[in-house]
């Protein structure tokens, strides 16, 4: 993985010795709080119901095992033990206290982590595939280019004010992992038939209030003028982006009034002017190249015995891995889901106990290399089939090796009102009421891929737009409502959810999912995922089932 | 009935007004009537306290099992903590205020919660 040099390693501990002097200047009242909301929102940290909430950056979801250390940590030290990823592949610790924010950014900085970009009007983390460099779909490595774009837009000067927050996802597979359709841009890779790289670019998606699946603005894009080119679209967003009004602040609302067409005209005009200068050199692309540069695999054989073994012998063994193991680009590795996902627990939480098993686990057997999923789970690129049983097995007595990868209990989940200033209703809950009635594995396996994600609120950060079915807490007459949206995808299929009839009391929504779940598997042909078999029928069979009460 | 709450800002807590200072507990929250000008007064005064809390705002309240509680489901769990770790936050010291909060009903919106927002 790419790695911090002096200016980077100096930066961050100048940025916390900013922030330790601004805490003391609030502490003693030279600041108010107007004043210090802007600077603790540069620094990741939020005031929320219960206390104070840090957002901690993980670029493009990459982690080392030190780092994970650090996290868990910093969880068991100045928390309660434990921490939040999030689906921009974040960590969230929810409940922090002002005081001790100085010394956890320190901490942070010591292993290279920070709390920059992850709040504010700025270009935030930058997302990408969770597989990259493991799987053979892809083009190129696509942390090459996240990573570039991590450089170039760390605190930018001039996209360092932008009329609204500014999400990037590149995605170097097909198959989309980074729900790249429904981000400000989102990057897809490609090769063209001379073996040319270039980028898809996709501008002008996105959720919360007014959802979009982006247009294309280029279909071709070489891969070495990406800087410059992301340069004219934030130069054209920056001028023309609706800084008057925060419901039409984001470039999704500029390119849906100009039209992709327009829009793109203006890019390129901007474009034009910038010129290749703004671009990365090759020698600096070289060297980000070369910090993702695989050298450690062996050469191994497709099969191995004590995989087999265990999988003939073991039926949970043999169900996490239908479930949990992905092909690796390497003969005899797999790449391995941990989901935290487990039935009944917090979706996205992870115990400090449970990031050292699985820094542990990185260190032992993983290539020291883990990621984080935007849908809120962790990930070993990197693990010898020989080594899996024993993955497993330790995933398994922490707790966290729950065989629901892409099943319906594997739910995106936002804090919702249980911890977020913003929401109207709870969403954690909904998730857990929902696992609980798919607590079968053999039921939840038979339903098959099944992507439900929950918000709190209409700001959709549990993108519930793009759910097979998603659900909206509102708040109805002062009552915790639940709006449920059909046929949505976050995938290379993107599309939003349209809405099923009228919201839901909070203690009737996993009786309705399971009611959604029985007319699927009544209706379903031929192998049909839940969306498949929605796409073909429409809604009225499910509407019909859901509602049947009220008639 | 109304009671004043705000979040302290060293370190965030929820807290509530009690005589001219804040303290941790609801059970120990001081009430007015809702038509007693005494709780403007306070709001006045804990909005006058910024190196010693963040969002000073009236909350109103709703009898529950013969006690107050938050009337909205948000102050709640405020006063609670979150419903998704029953150890964590005030409701783990247990006791009768704290049940007649769980076993309370009302909105799911604070009366306080539109100008919160914007300053949060």
């Amino acid at each position: 993985m790419y790695q911090y040099d002096s200016i980077d390693k100096a930066m961050l501990a100048d940025r916390s010795a900013e922030f330790r002097g601004q805490v003391a200047r609030r502490l003693a009242g030279e600041l108010n709080e107007d004043q210090f909301k802007p600077l603790r929102l540069m620094n990741g940290l939020y005031l929320q119901l219960h206390a104070y909430m840090l957002r901690v950056a993980i670029p493009y979801g990459s982690l080392n095992s030190t780092q994970l250390r650090k996290l868990a940590w910093i969880g068991r030290t100045y928390d309660k033990g434990y921490g939040h990823f999030t689906t921009r592949t974040n960590l969230q610790f929810h409940w922090i206290k002002l005081r001790d924010t100085p010394d956890i950014l320190d901490a942070l900085a010591s292993v290279d982590m920070h709390a920059i970009q992850t709040s504010g009007n700025c270009i935030r983390n930058t997302t990408t595939d969770p597989y990259a460099g493991a799987t053979a779909e892809e083009v190129d490595d696509p942390r090459v280019w996240a990573e570039a774009i991590r450089q170039w837009s760390t605190l930018h000067p001039e996209f360092s004010f932008l009329p609204r927050k500014f999400k990037i996802a590149i995605t170097a597979a097909a198959k989309d992992r980074t729900a790249a359709k429904v981000h400000d841009i989102g990057l897809m890779l490609k090769r063209a038939r001379d073996g040319a790289l270039g980028f898809e670019v996709i501008v002008g998606g996105g959720m919360g209030r007014t959802p979009y699946v982006g247009p294309t603005i280029r279909e071709f894009l070489p891969v070495n003028r990406l800087l410059s080119y992301l340069e004219a679209i934030l130069r054209v967003y920056n001028r023309h982006g609706r800084r008057d009004n925060i419901y039409k602040a984001r470039i999704k609302i500029l390119v849906a009034a100009l039209g992709k067409d327009e829009f793109a005209r203006q890019v390129d005009a901007e474009w034009a002017k910038i010129g290749e200068d703004a671009d990365l050199p090759d020698t600096e692309l070289a060297r980000i190249r070369g910090a993702f540069a695989a050298t450690r695999f062996e050469v191994l054989p497709a099969q191995s015995e004590a995989f087999e073994v265990a999988r003939a012998e073991t039926p949970a063994f043999a169900r996490f891995v239908r479930n949990n193991l992905k092909p690796h680009k390497k003969s005899g590795y797999g790449i391995v889901e941990i989901s935290l996902k487990g039935i009944g627990d917090t979706p996205g939480d992870a115990s400090s106990d449970q990031m050292d098993v699985v820094a542990d686990l990185a260190q032992l057997y993983g290539q020291d290399d883990i990621r984080v999923t935007h849908e809120q789970n962790l990930v070993l690129p990197h693990v010898k089939l020989d080594d899996v049983p024993k993955v497993w097995a330790a995933l398994a007595e922490a707790g966290i090796a729950t065989p629901n990868i892409n099943l319906v209990s594997d739910i995106i989940a936002c804090p919702g009102l249980d911890y977020c200033a913003l929401a109207n209703a709870r969403a954690i809950s909904i998730a857990q009421h929902i696992a609980e009635k798919f607590r079968d594995p053999d039921r939840a396996e038979n339903v098959g891929e099944l992507k439900i994600k929950i918000s709190g609120c209409i700001n959709a950060c549990g993108h519930h737009h793009v759910g097979h079915i998603g659900i909206l807490g509102v708040d109805k007459k002062g009552e915790e409502f639940y709006q449920l949206t059909l046929g949505g995808s976050g995938a290379e299929d993107a599309a939003v959810g349209s809405a099923l009839g009228p919201a839901l009391p909070y203690d009737k929504v996993a009786e309705a999912v399971d009611t959604l779940v029985e007319v699927y598997l009544r209706q379903r042909q031929d192998g049909e995922r839940f969306l498949d078999t929605f796409r073909r029928t429409g809604v009225a069979p499910f509407k019909e089932a859901v509602y049947a009460d009220a008639h | 009935m109304k009671a004043l709450t705000a979040n302290r800002l060293i370190d965030g807590d929820v807290v509530f007004w009690k005589a001219g200072h804040w303290v941790e507990r609801f059970a120990e929250a001081q009430l007015w009537a809702d038509d007693d000008p005494a709780a403007t007064a306070a709001e006045d005064a804990g909005k006058g306290q910024p190196k010693v809390v963040v969002d000073a705002y009236l909350i109103d309240l709703v009898e529950s099992e013969g006690l107050w509680a938050p009337l909205s489901y948000r102050e709640r769990i405020r006063a609670l903590g979150p419903s998704n770790h029953l150890h964590h936050g005030k409701q783990a010291e247990g006791g009768a205020v704290i049940e007649a909060l769980q076993h309370a009903h009302g909105a799911a919106r604070s009366t306080g919660r539109v100008n919160l927002i914007k300053r949060k």
